[in-house]
């Protein structure tokens, strides 16, 4: 059964001093696909300020606006009405991949493998090369040997959509949800040997585990509804989510902070390798120093 | 022998003059002709002039932060219409495919999806850049200018070393080379009739003229975009705006809004359509590269994706020269062209390849090693100088990192007449052709820049003693004394050779960075040798 949500994300910057020049890429509302139907979605600026739209090499779409008009606030809110499905995600957010997955050629079955998502498929050269950008480390998901120790105990015996389900698992029973422990650029291992960790830690530490198991997975960033028995109409208070998609045959949406998959709860606005290639707003600016930023984010269920 | 050729040594390579001992090439009898008649006191002389030339136009060259004339050894090089008909026709095959490469690469990605390319050599090229996806130039151009270097084995055989399609620089100093030879031996000039040089701003704004974007009027606002007078290249980039007849900025000159592109001018902001741009893409904008970039301007790169304002060369074209697709460019040639190379690579291993990697590492005391990007303080390793200790150290750093390195066969450089101490000896040189595309037609400028090794056997240059070139002659068609013989090695499938008498290294770049104070001679090495990487 699906939902519909309505979602509503504020950021707002505050200067000690008026910004005379601001160039931005915000990546603040939901991208279209399968799992689920953008129904509306709009970004506003203030000041206000033209905006630029394009579809990044992930599939996110980015607004790219610049403010020159002198400001001591920023506010960027990002709106939309989504219908989220149960569908498994699609490929539209493989590497290189359009908006479009039917003018994306390539995307279709894996020639060659008649046994798709088993480990013999995941360790072909054609897959691994495929999914090579969601097989390599990087710096919020480093290898590390400990890591890739528990990751393969854990998928003894297990098919790679098990394994993948065990490590999901796994972590959200290692790491302890706590704000405040971790910044935004802490990676997943540093997470790890904390013991402690938010949404963006969960997500990064189950992508490091699953890469040294040669499972491909990305990075996921956009909103949860924290209720699952949500009344209709009811505004909640939420928070920008993260979560990981791995692929095992096909993309599968886990969430390790919730320790389940990704479903009708979830509203997905970008993709990529790690928080990097989706961090909402980076830009440049001219002008007084940064002082204060608030983050509000809103969700409805409206059906 | 002359004089002048008194022990004009032989090495087992291709000499660019002679065929056999004072037996010159018949594209060189001219020049040798003329050459036989000075002592080397005349050569004294006209060199004395040609210091004074560069000099009285202040083209010198930094060194150790000495002001020097430009090194322009004072012998021409002299190439055939047939030689040359060759080389243009390589290096117009080799932009035709690489820009094809990138429009794949940054668009629909077929040449991953059937398997030719693998999609993990792209991706983990240091010089791919995820934002120029989707990013489309006006008229398809990415490559507006290219610097293909080409060396020549000791068959005579012109092969790719290396291509360069994100900043080549170099051509200045063709120019310049051209001017001073020409007032230093007007009877040459006269006596030959040699392709000229001179076209090459023209050219050059043309195609920039031509790139504009489809929403700039028919006259166009074309800047040169420095980093500044620090910058090695400076010279050049202050020559080509005055040759232009267009403004030079840095970044601070320049800013957008709303995705446009405007210099600040004394009469106020005016529009720019097309930057030719010396800036590497990493510092080109701090919102989508080096956030801490001072040398770019902000919003750029989305003015360029809106299609308001052209970059030339395109940001991203460094995943096409990276060292490891570089050995793909024949099958690619095949795959976008239908065509067979015209100019071989040099054969190189490629050693993510566990086979390839074992093959290489056997022999490793017969191959050049070379790091794939230019950083990380790692420089090449040429086997057979190598002792065993730094030999061991570069198998350590091979296997560490296979993505990281290639393995090249050595090529004996061809070596050309270069005047050492007042007589002329063979010395090692190469060549770098420069190619415009305008979008209709590639033009690859008449000549090239020569480079030269100017230590007895060496192959590369090191640039605290100054790093040489040669003005670089290419006979035209009608020449009649060039008409009967000196065909051009047929290079095609052959391969270069396999010699093992000379590296095929790249020449340390003229006018290239220079090496900072107190190395000693290990580090000092290392630093020359990242300098080979520099000129792009």
């Amino acid at each position: 059964m699906s939902w519909r949500i309505a979602t509503s994300h504020v950021s707002r910057y505050r200067y000690a001093s008026p910004v005379v020049a601001s160039y931005n890429e915000a990546r603040m509302t939901p991208s279209p696909g399968p799992e689920q139907l953008v129904l509306d979605s709009e970004l506003r600026v203030e000041p206000s300020a033209v905006l630029f739209r394009y579809v990044d090499y992930w599939g996110t779409l980015v607004h790219a606006f610049d403010v020159h008009e002198p400001h001591d606030e920023l506010v960027v809110t990002g709106t939309s009405v989504v219908e989220t499905t149960p569908t498994a995600p699609s490929l539209a957010g493989e590497p290189g991949a359009p908006a479009d997955p039917a003018a994306k050629p390539g995307t279709g079955p894996v020639a060659g493998s008649d046994d798709p998502g088993s480990w013999q498929q995941l360790r072909s050269t054609a897959l691994r090369d495929r999914f090579s950008e969601l097989l390599a480390p990087t710096s919020y998901a480093p290898f590390d040997a400990e890591l890739a120790g528990a990751a393969g105990d854990l998928a003894a015996g297990a098919d790679p959509a098990e394994a993948a389900e065990r490590v999901v698992a796994f972590v959200h029973d290692h790491l302890r949800y706590e704000a405040g422990t971790t910044g935004v650029s802490t990676s997943g291992l540093e997470a790890w040997r904390l013991g402690t960790g938010v949404c963006q830690d969960f997500a990064h530490l189950a992508l490091s585990m699953l890469r040294q198991l040669g499972i491909p997975a990305r990075y996921t960033s956009g909103y949860l509804h924290p209720s699952a028995e949500a009344s209709i109409g009811d505004r909640v208070p939420g928070a920008s989510h993260a979560w990981i998609e791995a692929w095992v045959g096909r993309f599968v949406a886990l969430d390790p902070t919730i320790g389940s998959a990704a479903g009708v709860r979830h509203v997905t606005v970008a993709r990529g390798r790690d928080y990097a290639d989706v961090t909402p707003l980076r830009g440049v600016y001219h002008g007084g120093e940064h002082v204060q930023l608030t983050v509000e984010v809103q969700l409805t269920r409206l059906a | 022998m002359t004089e002048l050729f008194e022990g004009y040594a032989w090495e087992a390579a291709w000499d660019e003059m002679f065929g056999a001992p004072g037996k010159p090439r018949l594209p060189n009898r001219g020049l040798y002709a003329t050459l036989r008649t000075l002592t080397p006191a005349d050569l004294d002389e006209r060199c004395a002039e040609r210091d004074r030339s560069f000099r009285d136009r202040g083209i010198t060259f930094s060194l150790s932060g000495e002001e020097r004339p430009f090194p322009l050894d004072p012998i021409p090089r002299v190439l055939s219409a047939a030689e040359w008909s060759q080389i243009e026709d390589g290096v117009r095959q080799r932009v035709r495919a690489l820009e094809a490469l990138l429009a794949d690469l940054y668009g629909a990605g077929q040449v991953l999806a059937d398997g030719i390319l693998p999609r993990q050599v792209v991706t983990s090229a240091e010089h791919f850049r995820r934002a120029a996806w989707g990013l489309e130039p006006p008229n398809g151009v990415r490559i507006h200018v290219a610097g293909i270097d080409l060396v020549r084995d000791r068959h005579g055989r012109f092969c790719v070393l290396e291509d360069n399609v994100r900043i080549p620089s170099g051509v200045s100093y063709v120019l310049e080379n051209r001017r001073t030879i020409t007032r230093i031996f007007p009877e040459l000039l006269a006596s030959h009739h040699i392709r000229p040089v001179s076209d090459y701003p023209a050219k050059l704004l043309a195609a920039l003229r031509a790139a504009r974007p489809l929403n700039a009027g028919s006259e166009p606002n074309v800047v040169v975009l420095t980093p500044g007078v620090h910058n090695s290249a400076y010279f050049e980039h202050s020559f080509l705006a005055r040759q232009m007849g267009v403004e030079l900025v840095e970044g601070r000159d320049l800013f957008c809004r709303n995705n446009q592109l405007f210099m600040r001018t004394t009469g106020g902001r005016e529009r720019v359509d097309v930057v030719y741009r010396r800036v590497d893409d990493d510092f080109l904008d701090p919102v989508q590269f080096n956030s801490s970039s001072l040398l770019g301007c902000p919003g750029i790169v989305n003015a360029a994706r809106s299609g308001n304002v052209t970059l030339a060369n395109a940001i991203g074209n460094g995943v096409a020269d990276d060292k490891l697709v570089y050995t793909y460019l024949p099958e690619l040639i095949d795959y976008y062209l239908g065509e067979r190379p015209v100019l071989p690579n040099v054969p190189t291993y490629r050693l993510e390849d566990r086979e390839q990697l074992e093959a290489a590492m056997v022999r490793i005391d017969e191959l050049v090693m070379k790091p794939v990007a230019g950083s990380g303080g790692t420089g090449l390793v040429i086997g057979p100088q190598a002792s065993d200790d730094e030999l061991a150290t570069a198998e350590r750093s091979v296997r560490d990192d296979p993505r990281g390195w290639i393995a090249q066969e050595m090529v004996t450089l061809s070596t050309a007449p270069t005047r050492v101490g007042g007589k002329l000896e063979a010395r090692h040189i190469d060549l770098r052709p420069f190619a415009i595309n305008d979008g209709r037609t590639i033009w690859v400028l008449p000549g090239g820049l020569t480079r030269v090794a100017l230590r007895r056997g060496s192959l590369v240059v090191n640039s605290s003693q100054g790093g040489g070139s040669k003005d670089t002659w290419v006979l035209a068609a009608d020449a009649r004394r060039d008409a009967a013989g000196d065909k051009p090695p047929s290079g095609a499938g052959n391969g270069c050779d396999r010699s093992r008498l000379g590296a095929a290294l790249r020449l340390a770049p003229v006018g290239g960075p220079e090496p900072g104070p107190h190395l000693d001679g290990q580090q000092q090495q290392q630093q020359q040798q990242q300098q080979q990487q520099a000129p792009c």
